[in-house]
């Protein structure tokens, strides 16, 4: 008798903590995608300040500098879902290293302090995103792995958790720098 | 060119003057020893024939002779090697680099060495020495030898047994981080302990080590246990780059270093059994590879700065 009721004490207690370590799992998925987001939204309110010093040294590069301010108006709107947000913040990241590499051909604007402070911050704010997304990559791993593995599948299921994708990497951070192309912008 | 003539110069007239010194102080030493064992085969001999009054009385004169010499000549021996620290070590690190200044009795302070959180028990003998200091770039770094022991106390029957064990022994190295960070990540070699808590953090979460980082870079977390308060600081400091850069540092090393990030400063622990930068006493200053073992131990600390990229100042960090 006494065993018996050990057995279902300690399947409880394994149940509890199945249960604590699955929950805890996925709040760190939640957690880590808005620490993405929140650095994201510090990274757009970078934009109007670099547009407006890029601005007053160039006068040809007008189309990347309408394309990045519209990008940005977008990604900030609201209503958007992450996958949108995402892909937008790709293509926003992209623009601005296209900007980057033309701002070559303005000394006057490379030598430009407050330039030079943006970039800097531009290039922080970069690599931070980039340590984010390995955060929320290594928590999804983490839950897709406890919710498909037994014995947590059949907590998984009573739940309705279901796997969640990774971020993927950018196909422009994907591949391999190019010179010629660079040059050819 | 010609300064560089002249320092070798310098040094070889600075060798040979310290050489005869050494000799010297070699043959006092061979001198003491030799009357030391006179000392013991008199009293052997005392209590072989049976006359242990005319052993004890016989060996007092080879004793008492042998340690005044003793004595006497550890004053020359040590002013001699503060010597050779100061003339000979001092001089050959310019060559390394020309901002390297050598302090040989400040070392790395204790409570740096405690708040470095490099290892988690606190030190109850602390010994550190040879401090070196340098600039590359825009990048300071300094590194030193350090000892760091604990004791443990064990009651028997004749009282209380201390034992010493050692936490650390080699050269601690440190530097200017290039990015900036809140609070502080530390790297240290999986051992089985460090093992088990990564994967109860990773698979019972609620009884685990919440501060593990899980590294998407295999063989850094096959080698290495990542914690820090931060999971995102802790990724934005070890990038993939980073994490291969510190991989191969550690491939150069016997056993694994350690690394901690915190106060905005890299620390680097390189556990080492040899004593770096001391006077030879019983073999010739004059030998070309006098200075090869120190000089490239100096020149493996220097590249760090340039393995680590630490040079690279492009995150805000001045």
């Amino acid at each position: 008798m006494f065993v018996i009721i050990g057995l279902f004490a300690f399947l409880f207690i394994i149940g509890i903590i199945i249960y604590n370590s699955l929950i805890g799992k996925r709040n760190q998925v939640t957690n880590a995608f808005s620490a993405i987001d929140v650095m994201l939204k510090k990274r757009f309110d970078l934009i109007p300040n670099l547009v407006e010093v890029v601005k007053q040294y160039t006068n040809y590069e007008q189309s990347t500098l309408t394309k990045i301010v519209e990008l940005r108006a977008k990604a900030t709107s609201g209503n958007l879902t992450d996958e949108e947000k995402a892909s937008l913040d790709t293509q926003l990241s992209s623009a601005v290293k296209g900007l980057m590499v033309t701002v070559e051909n303005y000394p006057d604007l490379k030598a430009n302090t407050n330039f030079l402070n943006l970039q800097t911050t531009w290039t922080e704010s970069e690599e931070q995103i980039a340590a984010a997304r390995r955060t929320y990559n290594s928590a999804v791993t983490d839950y897709n792995n406890a919710i498909m593995m037994f014995p947590g599948n059949m907590f998984a299921g009573m739940l309705g958790y279901t796997k969640i994708e990774v971020l993927a990497t950018p196909e422009e951070e994907r591949k391999n720098i190019s010179a010629k192309e660079l040059f050819n912008n | 060119m010609d300064s560089e003539l002249n320092s070798k110069v310098n040094l070889q007239e600075i060798l040979n003057t310290l050489e005869v010194d050494r000799k010297k102080i070699s043959e006092t030493y061979k001198t003491c020893y030799i009357l030391f064992g006179l000392t013991l085969v008199i009293l052997v001999i005392g209590l072989l024939i049976r006359f242990p009054a005319l052993g004890i009385i016989g060996c007092l004169v080879p004793l008492i002779i042998g340690i005044v010499m003793y004595f006497k000549i550890d004053d020359d021996a040590k002013k001699y090697k503060a010597d050779y620290k100061m003339n000979v070590v001092a001089s050959a690190l310019k060559t390394v680099n020309e901002s390297f200044v050598f302090a040989p009795l400040s070392g790395l302070p204790e409570y740096e060495f405690v708040s470095s959180e490099l290892f988690t028990t606190e030190p109850d003998r602390y010994k550190t020495q040879d401090l070196i200091t340098g600039t590359t770039d825009k990048t300071s770094f300094w590194f030193a030898e350090v000892h760091a022991e604990y004791k443990t106390q064990t009651q028997t029957k004749n009282g209380t047994r201390t034992e010493w064990h050692t936490i650390f022994k080699g050269i601690i190295f440190a530097a200017d981080f290039n990015k900036n960070f809140n609070v502080s990540t530390v790297v240290r070699p999986k051992s089985f302990g460090a093992s088990l808590g990564a994967w109860f953090s990773k698979n019972v979460f609620s009884f685990g080590n919440t501060e593990v980082v899980q590294l998407e870079n295999t063989d850094f977390d096959n080698k290495f246990v990542t914690y820090s308060k931060n999971q995102i600081e802790a990724r934005y400091i070890l990038t993939p780059a980073m994490m291969e850069r510190i991989l191969d540092l550690n491939k150069k090393c016997d056993e694994t270093i350690s690394i901690s990030f915190i106060h905005s400063k890299m620390y680097i622990a390189f556990p080492l059994s040899q004593n770096y930068f001391e006077a030879p006493i019983h073999s010739s200053l004059l030998v070309p590879d006098l200075l090869t073992d120190d000089l490239s131990i100096v020149k493996f600390m220097h590249d760090i700065i340039h393995e680590l990229d630490l040079n690279t100042r492009i995150w805000g960090k001045e």
